[in-house]
């Protein structure tokens, strides 16, 4: 990872990641939207969003969804990750904002740029010998349970839990966007059973191959990352390694975590609040962040 | 931007954290850098959470009451949402860096000083519920009157105007519910500052630190006891010309509420369209007020925030909040008088050195000479070394904190503040930049000598006239050389 400019490699980069995310998440909520787009103020998805915990849900997202091979061999062979890591990660954060806060509109338009990009992502995976498409459904389909299984993960563990029904309602919220990148609705699990019980049928097919190695081993450690936030990152790390599943942790080769003492809970959390002071102080956030809240307060009552 | 040093130094002495720590940090080592880095971000948090926040209203053009309004915080919950996990002590952190730190200007002082506007105020009901738990009844009925749109931010809570039944017109301030119980679940579980401060300042006793640092916040969560600091010096200053110190209205104040006088001025942002007279008056009585309680009153309001002054024009000034105050022994204050006395008066540069050693300053047979000793310490007696006229800058202010975190003074290495003083460091840090801003000029050397009590030199100017003529006319109780009782 490089700096953008100036002050000297780590700082500037550390800068880059933090500014890139503040102007993706800012960038995908609408002054004045036409509707209350895919899910709306008084929605789960909104509520988790918003999380002290998305940040590891992010983490742990890209952790699970790199353990299928085919998925990660579409991002390895097409995207310029390795020159621009924060960049492909903004790129992810820009677009679900977009589809979490746009309107029905912006949520459309943005689907239909990603399907687009999709189209051209195809190739054979050099491990499996397996030929993959981005838009192929099953990919997409791991690439959006190993998202909505994150989020709920890491609020379990580091943020407000949801309560089962919530989670349900939750999972049924997202399936839309499953739907926006071309899975059949009858295919996307839309309760936390039915999201277990396909994960478990997709496991045999998962594994830790070589791209995966290097991509995870960088997004847990990422190298020249400004050494302010690099502090920081061991607890989003060690945050995103509790919340995985310990088969995901096996194929990955990482050793059991200790047991999560409620002081080191409370650490970790404290660490993600500091986090969350920062992003917010970058341009845009804020005032996107109070129209959201007054949004979700008009809605509650 | 690389955020220099002293601006991690500053907002960690803001905290409460023994500068000493940070300043005797000669070479750093990488490990040293490291945590440097962590703890700016806390800091960066902090102060960027504080310049920026005030956006959400400012943006907000003339729809900034309404907006307020809507989003205020209406539950306890609430309350923690936006000042837990740490942002309500990166709050604190950032609101205190925002007046010790050189690296910004004034105007980003200002902004950051401003960072209690940026939280959203109570809705009337839960101001009006924190009352009725605090007081045992709804304010309706504490109070004849009671205005539920609240007039100013507090630091941890906001203030109501109000009549009491004896019709006196009272400032209510109230605390945010539930927030000291926040603040200090997030200094209670102190593994995050630990890492930090460990690697910040590896020589010092961090468990000490973060003891100091938990002591000064808790001290503030607490009403009760900034009521009783304020009272005490409302007493002492009682009939003085020039300072005046509200009231404490006892039977209405608890560990969240504090009643005082209402009082009204004009604030420090409107100084500047004041004449250079006014505002040499105004400085005057600050820097009497400070010194005259450290050196006869043995106690120190560590505050000294431009939002704490109300002005009246002919130097009359109204001090608010006292909630970091912290009293002396006369042993305490003995060697920082001797101090002054041997460095501004006798000339004695070995009777200096012995007193910086005595008070635990200087290590002993620290090896400088002392020579170089003087020379370090030397700028931050500028102001009092002469008699007649100066005028305080910003870049005094400035040349003063940047010694103050002098890394590479060979000095550095044998210096220290014990834990006691670390507070007085605010007169080098907050009160120099204050009066830097407004210019002032006066012969801080003649109001000095009037004050120390090793000189009790005769009034240089009228107002010292007239406090002399009101220290002649004080009771018994005044004249205790500490506070009332």
């Amino acid at each position: 990872m490089t700096g953008p400019k100036g002050h000297g490699l780590e700082i500037s980069t550390a800068v880059g990641l933090v500014e890139r995310y503040a102007a993706a998440f800012a960038s995908g909520v609408p002054d004045r939207p036409a509707d209350d787009g895919l899910f709306g103020p008084g929605s789960v998805t909104w509520r988790l969003a918003a999380d002290l915990s998305a940040p590891v849900a992010g983490l742990r997202s890209v952790l699970i969804q790199a353990l299928h091979p085919l998925a990660m061999a579409g991002v390895d062979q097409h995207s310029d990750w390795r020159v621009d890591p924060v960049g492909r990660l903004a790129a992810t954060s820009a677009y679900l904002a977009t589809i979490t806060y746009g309107d029905r509109a912006a949520a459309s338009r943005a689907g239909g740029r990603v399907r687009a990009i999709h189209d051209h992502v195809r190739g054979t995976d050099p491990v499996t010998g397996r030929p993959y498409a981005a838009g192929d459904p099953a990919l997409l389909l791991w690439v959006h349970a190993a998202l909505v299984d994150s989020v709920l993960a890491a609020a379990r563990l580091f943020g407000t839990p949801p309560v089962d029904e919530d989670a349900d309602a939750y999972l049924g919220e997202m399936a839309v966007s499953a739907e926006l990148l071309g899975v059949p609705r009858e295919l996307i699990p839309d309760r936390v059973a039915a999201l277990e019980e396909y994960i478990e049928g997709v496991r045999p097919e998962l594994r830790r191959t070589p791209a995966a190695a290097e991509s995870m081993g960088y997004m847990l450690d990422p190298a020249g990352m400004g050494e302010e936030i690099a502090e920081l990152w061991q607890d989003l790390r060690d945050a995103a390694l509790a919340t995985l599943p310990g088969w995901a942790r096996d194929l990955y080769g990482y050793p059991e975590p200790p047991a999560l003492t409620p002081g080191r809970r409370t650490e970790i959390r404290q660490t993600l609040g500091v986090f969350d002071a920062v992003f917010m102080a970058e341009p845009g956030v804020l005032e996107a962040r109070q129209q959201l809240a007054l949004r979700m307060r008009a809605a509650k009552g | 931007m690389r955020i220099r040093g002293g601006k991690l130094v500053a907002v960690a002495a803001a905290g409460g954290v023994s500068v000493a720590a940070l300043t005797v940090l000669g070479r750093r080592s990488l490990r040293v850098q490291r945590a440097m880095a962590a703890l700016r971000l806390a800091a960066r948090g902090g102060a960027r959470y504080a310049s920026n926040a005030p956006r959400l209203f400012a943006s907000a053009g003339e729809h900034r009451e309404q907006l307020r309004n809507d989003l205020a915080l209406q539950t306890a919950e609430d309350v923690a949402a936006t000042l837990g996990t740490m942002k309500g002590v990166l709050m604190k952190l950032g609101q205190m860096a925002s007046y010790v730190d050189d690296g910004l200007s004034p105007a980003a002082r200002r902004t950051l000083s401003r960072l209690q506007d940026s939280v959203p105020p109570m809705s009337a009901e839960l101001a009006a519920q924190v009352v009725t738990e605090e007081l045992g009844r709804p304010p309706e009925q504490a109070f004849a009157t009671w205005d539920p749109q609240p007039i100013a931010a507090a630091s941890i809570g906001q203030v109501h105007r109000a009549i009491t039944h004896a019709g006196r017109a009272v400032a209510v301030k109230v605390q945010y519910p539930g927030i000291a119980e926040t603040i200090e679940a997030d200094l209670g579980n102190v593994g995050l500052l630990r890492r930090m401060l460990k690697i910040t300042a590896p020589s010092q006793d961090v468990e000490a630190l973060l003891a100091e640092l938990r002591e000064r916040v808790t001290e503030e969560l607490d009403y009760r006891r900034e009521a009783r600091h304020q009272q005490m010096f409302a007493r002492y200053y009682e009939g003085h010309p020039t300072i005046a110190v509200p009231q404490i209205v006892e039977e209405l104040s608890t560990r969240r509420v504090v009643t005082s006088e209402l009082a009204d001025g004009a604030r420090f942002a409107e100084l500047a369209g004041w004449s250079q007279a006014e505002r040499d008056l105004a400085a005057e009585t600050i820097y009497r007020f400070v010194f005259r309680s450290l050196y006869e009153a043995h106690a120190f309001n560590g505050d000294p925030h431009p939002g704490n002054y109300l002005f009246h024009g002919g130097g009359r000034v109204t001090f608010l909040d006292f909630g970091l105050v912290k009293r002396f022994t006369a042993e305490e204050m003995q060697p920082l008088a001797a101090m002054v006395k041997h460095l501004c008066v006798d000339s004695d540069p070995e009777g200096f050195r012995r007193a910086m050693v005595q008070a635990g300053f200087l290590v002993p047979d620290a090896p400088v000479p002392t020579p170089l000793v003087v020379e370090h310490m030397a700028v931050f007696y500028d102001t009092v070394r002469e008699r007649g006229p100066r005028t305080m800058t910003g870049e005094y202010a400035s040349a003063v904190t940047r010694k103050f975190f002098d890394f590479r003074s060979p000095l550095a290495p044998y210096a220290r503040i014990p834990r006691s003083y670390v507070i007085l460091q605010r007169i080098n840090l907050g009160l120099f930049a204050l009066l830097g801003e407004l210019s002032a000029t006066a012969d801080w050397r003649g109001i000095a000598e009037e004050i120390w009590p090793f000189f009790q030199g005769p009034p240089c100017t009228p107002m010292g006239a007239a406090e002399a003529a009101w220290r002649a006319g004080r009771t018994e109780r005044m004249h205790a050389g500490s506070l009332g009782q």
